[in-house]
C-alpha cells in the first residue's frame, strides 16, 4: 500500500534532518519505557512509605522549619533533607518513588494515545470515505454532524462525557508480572477506558474531514470512474482505490494526533477524570497543591509529557515534511 | 555605438544539498541598445537563471560568483560614483558588485521583468490595478529626480508605515489616485478594453492573454531601459502569442527601450530578434545576427534547433527534440570539454578540450564556441560514444 | 446586498448546528446512569418529596415532552434553574461569561503580538539560528500542556519570585475602566493587569507557538510563489513585498485554521482557568459536572457552542473579505 517511492522520500527526509532522527529517538524512548515499565521501575509505583515523603530528586536539598515544644519550651527545628539515589526523581507526599512513577505513567499516556487514535481513525475514516464517496445528502448529513462535534470544545465534551458516564476502567494483567520475571510491581496495568473511548470520540472528526476530502478526490478520477462503470460496488472501491490513496495524510494526521490525545488525557487526569491514580496529569495535580514546599512532584511529570510529546510531533514533521500532505487537524490538545 | 548591456565572464551558481549546479558558466554577450536580443535554448540550458542574474533576481541557494554585468547609464554611474567607485568604469555600472537596495533602485527604471506564467506571477488577493499602480508609486516617489538612487533607496519612500495604515482601513488603497490613473493609462497602452473597470478587477477576472499585457503594462510602469521577457507567451494560447508579440514590438519601437528575449520558440526568435544567443549548458555556444543564425550556423547544436523547424517565420516552430539530454549541470559532472559533445553528431577527439569562442569567417557579429568554425568535420578523429558514459559512471 | 445574504444563511446554517448542540446536550442526560433527582434530594427523602421535586423539575414527563419544552424556554432565554444554587442557570452563566472572554481575548492578544513577528522572522531568516529559536519555542509550546505550565509559572513567578499574583480575579476589566476613568484610579486597571498576565500566557503560548508554526511554513511556501520574484523584479522594497504581499496571503488560510482552533481555545481556558482559580465558564462547569447541576452544565455548553458558531459565521466571513477568489455565497 506505501509505495518504494514514499520509503525512499522518508528515509532521505531522516537522513537529512537531525530533529526526525531526535523525534525518533523519543518516541522509541518512550515505547521502551511503556512496555518494560516493570523492569525499569525501581520499586512499586503505589508503594506508600510515609516516612519517606516528599524527599527532592538526587543532587537537591529541602529544609522545613518545624515549631517543636521541648521541654516546654518552644523552638524551631529546621529538618533538611537531601536527595538520594535510592529515589533519584525523588519521593511525593506519599513517599511513593516519582521515577517508578513516571515509568508507569508512559503506559497510561501511550496506551491512551495510540489505543485513542486508532479508534478515532477507524470511526472518522470511515465516515469520512462514507460521506465523501456517497455525495449528495448522506456527505450533508453527516458532515453536518461533524461540524456540530467540532462546535463542541473537545476538552470541555470529554469532561461532560467523562462526568457523567463516571471513569470506567479495566484492568488488564501485566505478562511480565503474570510470568513471575519480575516481583514487586502492580500485577495489572488500568486502561481509563472511558478516557481513551472519549477523546477518540471528540477525534474522530479530523480524521473524518481529511478522508473525505481524500475520497472527494479520487472519485472524480477517471479508473475509479471506470471500475464503477463496470459494475464494482461502491465499498470495494473505496477499500481498493479511495483508502491506499487517503493512506498518506491519514498517517501523517494520526501520528499528530497521538500528541493531541496524549496531552487530552493529561488535562483530564489533571481535573481528576482519568480513572487511574498512575499517570502523569493525575501526579501533576497531586504536585500542584505542594508547590510551595515540594516543587519536584508537579515538574517531573510534566516534563515526561513534554518530552514525549515532542517527540511524537517531530516524528509527525518529519512524515509531514517527507510525504506533504495537504491537511488540518494541527492542534487540539492542550 | 557602445552596448547598453556588457556582460563579461558571468558565473551563477546553485548550491544545493545534492551538490554544487554551474547554472551559468563564464558568460559573455553584449546588448546593444534598443535591440531585441534573443537567447533561445532548451529547458535546462540556464536562460531563465541568466535572465534572473541580471537584475539580480538570484535567490539563496544560488549566486553570482564570478563576472561583470555593466550597464550604460551616465546619471546612475554619476550618482553612485561615491558610495560605489569600484562599481562604476566610465558610463558603465556593474550590477554584480552593486548593494542590494541600490539595485533594487534600478529595479523599474532601468530594467524591468516579465515572466512566463502571468497568472501566478500576479499576487491573487489584490487587484490588477493596484499592483500596477504601486510599480508606479513606487517610482513616482522617488520623487522629483525620478533617477535618483539616492531618494530611492531612502527608506521613507512608500514604506511600511503607509501599509500599516492601509491594514486598519483594509478598504483603503496603498498607492495614490495619480498611480492609480497611471496604471488605468498602462492599461490602455497595452490594449486592455474598459481600463476604467479592469483596473479594479482581480486576476482570475482575467484572462491568460490579458493578465500577459497587465504584466507588460506593470513592467512599462517605471519606463524602463531594458526589458527581461523570461519567455513571455510559452503559457498562452497560439492566437495570443501572436498578439502580446504584436505588443511588445509596437512597444518597443514607439518607446526604443532594449528587450531582451528569453524563449525555446525559435519561431518567436526569428519574429522578434535583432541578434541572437543560442545557449546550451549554461553558455552561450552561438551568437549573430539573426541570419547568422538560420542561415550560417556552424555549431550542429543550433543546427539541430533549427532541423525542427518547418516553415520559419510561424510562431509556431517547436524545438525538436536533440537526441540525448541537456546535462545535469552538476558541477562534479562538467569537466572542461565542449558539453555538448556527448550529444553530437560531429564529435572529434578535439572536443575534449573546451572550444574556444571563435568567429565565423571573419564576421565580427558572428561568433561560436565550435571547432568546427575553423577545420571541417573528420570522421577518422569522431568521438566513440561510448567515452562519456564511462566518464559520467 | 450580497453581505446580507452570505450572514443569513450562514445564521442559518449556524442555527442548525445550535440546534443539533441543543439536541445533544439534551440527550447526555439520559445516557448517564443515576437519577439526577438523587443530587438534588435530600439523602433521607421521603419518595413522595422526591416525587414532588421530580414534578417541580419536570422530570415526571415524556422524554418528547421534555425535549419540546426544553427547547421553547431556551428559544425565550429560559435556561431552567440551577439545581443547586436556586438561581436562574442563565444569570449564573452571563455571571461567569466576561471573566472567561476576557482570558480568551487577553491570550489571543498576546498570541497575535508574538507570534506573527515571529513567524514572519524565522520565516524570512530561515536557518539563521533566530529561526532555530523560534522553531525550537513553537515545537515547545505546542508540546507542552498549559496546565503544566501554568503550575509551572506559578511555580517561578509566584512562589520563588513572588512578582505576581497566582490565583483569582479580584476585578473585572470593565469595573477597572470604569475606576480609571470615574475615580481617576489606576489602582484597578493594575490589579486587572497584574492577575490576567498568567493565565493569558500560560493560554497563550500554545497559540503563539501554533501560528508562529503556520506563519512560518505558509510564508516560506507563499515567499516561492512567483508573483513575490515579479513584485521584486518591479522594483518594490523588500519588506513591502513581505508585509503587504507575502504575509497577507499567508494569513488568509491560517484565519480559517484559527477559526477551527477556537474549540481548543475553549478546553484551554477551561483547564487554565482551573489552575488559577479564575472565576470563569471553565470553572463552572467542572463544579456543575461534578454536581451534576444538569440546567448548568446544558446551558454552558449551549453558550459555548453558540459562541462557537457565531465566531467561525465572522471567520468565514473576513476569510472571503480578504480572499477575492472565494465569492460571498
Amino acid at each position: 500500500m506505501i509505495s518504494d517511492r514514499v520509503k525512499q522520500s522518508i528515509r532521505a527526509e531522516l537522513r537529512r534532518s537531525l530533529m526526525a532522527k531526535i523525534g525518533i529517538v523519543l518516541v522509541v524512548a518512550i515505547i521502551l519505557v511503556a512496555t518494560f515499565a516493570p523492569f525499569l521501575a525501581t520499586q512499586n509505583p503505589k508503594e506508600q512509605n510515609l516516612s519517606e515523603s516528599n524527599i527532592p530528586p538526587v543532587g537537591f536539598t529541602e529544609s522545613t522549619e518545624e515549631i517543636q515544644f521541648i521541654d516546654g519550651e518552644r523552638q524551631t527545628v529546621t529538618e533538611t533533607v537531601g536527595g538520594s539515589l535510592d529515589h533519584p526523581l525523588g519521593t511525593n507526599q506519599l513517599g511513593q518513588d516519582m521515577f517508578s512513577r513516571v515509568v508507569y505513567g508512559a503506559r497510561t499516556s501511550l496506551a491512551v494515545g495510540v489505543l485513542g487514535t486508532l479508534i478515532a481513525m477507524l470511526t472518522g475514516v470511515t465516515v469520512g470515505l462514507i460521506a465523501g464517496f456517497y455525495g449528495g445528502r448522506v456527505d450533508d448529513g453527516l458532515m453536518r454532524f461533524a461540524d456540530i462535534m467540532l462546535a463542541f470544545p473537545a476538552l470541555v465534551l470529554a469532561i461532560a462525557l467523562i462526568g457523567l458516564l463516571g471513569p470506567q476502567t479495566i484492568d488488564i494483567p501485566d505478562p511480565f508480572v503474570a510470568l513471575g520475571l519480575v516481583d514487586g510491581m502492580p500485577s495489572s496495568f488500568t486502561l481509563p477506558l472511558t478516557v481513551t473511548l472519549v477523546v477518540a470520540l471528540v477525534n474522530w472528526v479530523w480524521f473524518a474531514r481529511v478522508a473525505r476530502g481524500e475520497a472527494l478526490t479520487v472519485r472524480e478520477r477517471n479508473y475509479v470512474k471506470a471500475s464503477r462503470s463496470l459494475g464494482a460496488s461502491n465499498p470495494r472501491l473505496m477499500i481498493r482505490h479511495v483508502l491506499p490513496n487517503s493512506l498518506t495524510p491519514i498517517i501523517v494526521l494520526a501520528t499528530i494526533q497521538v500528541a493531541v490525545i496524549i496531552l487530552l488525557e493529561s488535562s483530564l487526569s489533571f481535573l481528576g477524570f482519568s480513572g487511574t491514580n498512575l499517570s502523569w496529569g493525575f501526579d501533576i495535580s497531586q504536585g500542584r497543591d505542594l508547590l510551595a514546599t515540594s516543587w519536584w512532584i508537579a515538574t517531573v511529570p510534566g516534563l515526561a509529557i513534554v518530552l514525549a510529546v515532542i517527540g511524537i510531533n517531530l516524528v509527525g514533521d518529519w512524515l509531514r515534511d517527507a510525504l506533504d500532505p495537504d491537511i488540518e487537524g494541527e492542534g487540539g490538545g492542550m | 555605438m557602445k552596448p547598453i548591456l556588457r556582460i563579461s565572464d558571468l558565473s551563477t551558481r546553485f548550491f544545493t544539498k545534492s551538490g554544487q549546479v554551474n547554472a551559468v558558466e563564464s558568460l559573455s554577450m553584449s546588448i546593444d541598445d534598443g535591440e531585441v536580443f534573443g537567447i533561445v535554448g532548451e529547458s535546462g540550458s540556464g536562460k531563465s537563471v541568466t535572465a534572473r542574474s541580471l537584475i539580480r533576481l538570484i535567490e539563496s541557494p544560488g549566486k553570482i560568483t564570478a563576472g561583470k554585468i555593466e550597464y550604460r547609464n551616465a546619471e546612475v554611474a554619476d550618482e553612485i560614483e561615491d558610495s560605489n567607485p569600484e562599481a562604476v568604469d566610465g558610463d558603465y555600472v556593474d550590477l554584480a558588485a552593486l548593494p542590494e537596495d541600490v539595485v533594487r533602485s534600478l529595479r523599474g527604471p532601468s530594467f524591468s521583468m516579465i515572466f512566463q506564467d502571468p497568472e501566478s506571477s500576479f499576487n491573487p488577493t489584490l487587484t490588477v490595478g493596484e499592483q500596477i499602480a504601486e510599480a508606479v508609486e513606487v517610482q513616482r516617489r522617488a520623487s522629483s529626480n525620478p533617477r535618483s538612487v539616492k531618494s530611492r533607496t531612502s527608506s521613507s519612500a512608500y514604506s511600511l508605515r503607509s501599509y500599516a495604515y492601509g491594514t486598519i482601513m483594509p478598504n483603503r488603497s496603498y498607492v495614490s489616485s495619480e498611480s492609480k490613473d497611471r496604471a488605468v493609462e498602462l492599461l490602455q497602452q497595452v490594449g486592455i478594453p474598459d481600463p476604467e473597470e479592469r483596473v479594479d478587477e482581480y486576476p482570475h477576472e482575467y484572462s491568460g492573454g490579458m493578465l500577459q499585457r497587465a504584466m507588460i503594462a506593470q513592467a512599462l510602469a517605471g519606463e524602463p531601459d531594458i526589458l527581461v521577457a523570461d519567455e513571455p507567451t510559452t503559457a498562452l494560447d497560439v492566437t495570443i502569442q501572436a498578439q502580446v508579440l504584436n505588443l511588445l514590438r509596437d512597444i518597443q519601437e514607439e518607446t526604443g527601450m532594449t528587450i531582451l528575449l528569453i524563449t525555446h520558440n525559435l519561431g518567436v526568435i526569428a519574429r522578434m530578434c535583432d541578434r541572437v544567443g543560442v545557449m546550451y549548458a549554461g553558455e552561450i555556444v552561438e551568437r549573430g545576427t539573426l541570419s547568422n543564425i538560420f542561415d550560417e550556423a556552424v555549431h550542429p547544436y543550433t543546427k539541430g534547433l533549427l532541423g525542427s523547424i518547418p516553415d520559419i517565420g510561424s510562431a509556431g516552430g517547436r524545438l525538436q527534440p536533440i537526441e540525448g539530454n541537456v546535462p545535469s549541470l552538476m558541477d562534479e559532472e562538467m569537466g572542461n570539454r565542449c558539453y555538448f559533445a556527448d550529444r553530437c553528431p560531429k564529435a572529434m577527439k578535439t572536443c575534449l578540450e573546451k572550444p574556444a569562442d571563435l568567429s565565423v569567417d571573419g564576421a565580427k557579429e558572428h561568433e561560436v564556441q565550435c571547432v568546427l568554425a575553423k577545420e571541417e568535420y573528420d570522421e577518422s578523429d569522431a568521438l566513440d560514444p561510448g567515452q562519456f558514459e564511462g566518464e559520467d559512471s | 446586498m450580497r453581505l446580507t445574504r452570505f450572514f443569513i444563511r450562514r445564521t442559518l446554517q449556524g442555527l442548525l448546528v445550535v440546534w443539533g448542540v441543543i439536541t445533544i446536550v439534551f440527550l447526555l442526560r439520559f445516557i448517564t446512569p443515576g437519577n439526577p433527582i438523587d443530587f438534588v434530594a435530600p439523602l433521607d427523602a421521603s419518595p413522595e418529596l422526591r416525587q414532588s421535586l421530580a414534578a417541580d423539575l419536570g422530570l415526571d414527563k415524556p422524554l418528547y415532552v421534555q425535549y419540546f419544552e426544553y427547547v421553547t424556554s431556551l428559544v425565550q432565554g429560559d435556561m431552567g434553574y440551577s439545581f443547586l444554587r436556586g438561581q436562574p442557570a442563565s444569570d449564573i452563566i452571563f455571571r461567569r461569561l466576561p471573566a472567561t472572554l476576557e482570558l480568551a481575548i487577553a491570550s489571543t492578544v498576546v498570541a497575535i503580538v508574538f507570534s506573527i513577528p515571529l513567524g514572519v522572522i524565522s520565516a524570512t531568516r530561515r536557518n539563521e539560528p533566530v529561526d532555530y529559536a523560534a522553531t525550537s519555542f513553537s515545537l515547545a509550546g505546542i508540546s507542552t500542556p498549559n496546565f503544566w505550565l501554568g503550575i509551572m509559572l506559578i511555580l517561578v513567578v509566584g512562589v520563588q519570585f513572588e512578582l505576581l499574583p497566582t490565583s483569582r480575579r479580584i476585578i473585572g476589566f470593565a469595573p477597572a475602566v470604569e475606576m480609571l476613568i470615574f475615580d481617576q484610579s489606576t489602582l484597578g486597571i493594575r490589579a486587572w493587569l497584574e492577575h490576567i498576565i498568567l493565565p493569558a500566557v500560560t493560554l497563550g503560548t500554545y497559540f503563539t507557538a501554533l501560528i508562529v508554526r503556520l506563519t512560518r511554513s505558509g510564508m516560506l511556501e507563499e515567499l516561492g510563489k512567483s508573483y513575490v520574484e515579479s513584485s521584486r523584479a518591479k522594483g518594490l522594497p523588500e519588506t513591502l513585498v513581505r508585509y503587504k504581499h507575502v504575509l497577507r496571503n499567508t494569513m488568509i488560510p491560517i484565519i480559517t485554521v484559527l477559526g477551527l482552533q477556537l474549540g481548543t481555545l475553549i478546553g484551554g481556558a477551561v483547564i487554565t482557568e482551573s489552575v488559577f482559580s479564575w472565576p470563569g465558564l471553565g470553572t463552572l462547569v467542572i463544579d456543575a459536572i461534578n454536581q451534576r447541576d444538569w440546567p448548568l452544565i446544558q446551558g454552558t455548553i449551549i453558550i459555548i457552542g453558540t459562541g462557537f458558531v457565531i465566531i467561525n459565521i465572522f471567520v468565514d466571513a473576513l476569510y472571503t473579505y480578504l480572499n477575492p477568489q472565494v465569492e460571498f455565497e
